[in-house]
């Protein structure tokens, strides 16, 4: 058995980071959706708008500034097995599916806690971008990152008189 | 006057963009359908393979003499060729033998085998000449590999290996570790094809030693002495070659319906008796 094992060390090593990657992929997704969501839901009150125009908010603007937010998630041994295998049959390719949600959402939200360190009302005119970080990502034996950048315009309010905040 | 915008907070839905397929059943889906998938071309290109090497000449065949010669090398034995020359007398005229032009080989190796290569040359090693008691062995070896030529193995193994490759590398690229995955499962199947064609040359080369001594006394010995030698069947699994005992079965049950007699074997010829 050992033997074997020694032979075939190539494909074991495969196997196991195959194994790694949906053992330790799969349990990082979970922990990193319950984050999402957690965060999601304290920042609900802050709007974003994908809108050009402000017109619409209605009400005097203070200030206007960027807000940028960006994320890089790996892909593991484990979904890009999949990816490649749905290279063969075409399909959608459901393993990059929640790879580039959860790069956008996270994105997303560190635009929005960035706006709301500037004390901004709400975000206008925001982008996506999303970007393979290393060319090679689809070679061989190379596993590449996925990376989300979310920007947009940070309206703040005029402080009210009386108003705190 | 501007119409306003309500603004209403919701939280994100999160099902619309990440589908609910569980990967593990998205691999086992699509690992599955690939090995069903390479499972037919591989069929498809042993059967294709099959009929193309009997409408293959033995003329097409004897051009690929020398390069399969240079990979095991060793020198032309004057008494191994005595042995086959005999058994190649005893050979029906119409078979596809006789286009063959076989030259035996001894060439120096512990290992305990024999093997035919396109072309007609026979390569014995000198591991398996050591193992061997009588001449009446060694000629039931050089039959058994003269049943490869008649039943054109060779060449339906080196059909099926090059097809096999091909898809391999096709589908994966030329060295990687699902390229290992997936000939090693075919290399599987590939085994039960050549122990069946293993059964076959043994059948011939007993039919062979009997037309030429007039007995079949000798072709079993050397079966059991490999036996002793390796009781466990395990590793036998997915080996090239039959395990003994069931190639002496086989052989034992073909003496038996035939009623093939058995006599005194002729010891071996000195210079065989040299090598060991």
């Amino acid at each position: 058995m050992g033997e074997f094992i020694l032979q075939h060390s190539d494909f074991f090593i495969f196997i196991f980071f195959v194994a790694l990657g949906y053992g330790a992929g799969s349990l990082m997704e979970r922990n990193h959706y319950r984050s999402i969501r957690k965060r999601e839901q304290a920042l609900l009150s802050l709007p974003v708008t994908t809108t050009e125009h402000e017109s619409f908010i209605g009400s005097e603007i203070g200030e206007a500034t960027l807000v940028v937010g960006s994320v890089v998630v790996s892909i593991d041994y484990f979904k890009r097995l999949l990816a490649i295998l749905r290279n063969i049959f075409g399909g959608a390719v459901t393993s990059y599916e929640s790879l580039v949600d959860r790069a956008r959402r996270e994105a997303i939200l560190r635009m929005k806690e960035a706006a709301r360190q500037q004390g901004a009302a709400l975000v206008i005119n925001l982008r996506l971008e999303t970007s393979a970080i290393g060319q090679q990502a689809n070679r061989k034996r190379q596993v590449g990152s996925v990376e989300a950048i979310a920007y947009g315009t940070a309206i703040i309010l005029p402080a009210a008189p009386g108003d705190d905040g | 006057m501007q119409s306003k915008i309500p603004f209403i907070a919701r939280s994100t839905d999160d099902t619309v963009n990440v589908s609910r397929t569980h990967p593990l059943a998205e691999l086992f889906w699509m690992l599955g359908g690939l090995v069903v998938l390479c499972g037919i071309i591989f069929i498809a290109l042993g059967i294709i393979t099959d009929l193309v090497v009997a409408r293959v000449p033995v003329k097409v065949e004897r051009a690929l003499r020398g390069i399969a010669l240079d990979q095991y090398g060793g020198e032309r034995h004057p008494a191994l060729n005595e042995i086959a020359g005999n058994l190649l007398a005893q050979v029906p005229r119409d078979s596809p033998l006789h286009d063959y032009e076989i030259n035996v080989y001894l060439m120096e190796n512990e290992e305990i085998n024999a093997v035919a290569l396109p072309g007609g040359n026979i390569v014995v090693f000198t591991g398996l000449v050591a193992q061997v008691e009588s001449e009446n062995e060694l000629a039931m070896v050089l039959a058994h590999e003269m049943g490869h030529f008649s039943h054109r193995d060779h060449l339906r193994g080196l059909g099926r290996g090059l097809g096999l490759a091909v898809i391999v590398s096709l589908l994966f690229g030329p060295d990687s570790s699902a390229s290992d995955l997936v000939s090693g499962s075919l290399l599987s199947f590939q085994a039960h094809y050549s122990q069946d064609q293993e059964a076959d040359a043994d059948r011939y080369g007993l039919d062979l030693l009997v037309r030429s001594y007039g007995h079949a006394g000798g072709s079993i010995d050397f079966f059991e002495r490999l036996a002793a030698q390796h009781p466990d069947r395990l590793p036998y699994l997915f080996a090239s070659h039959p395990h003994p005992d069931a190639r002496i079965a086989a052989l034992k049950e073909r003496i038996d319906s035939y009623g093939y007699p058995s006599q005194e074997t002729i010891p071996l010829d000195s210079a065989l008796y040299d090598v060991r």
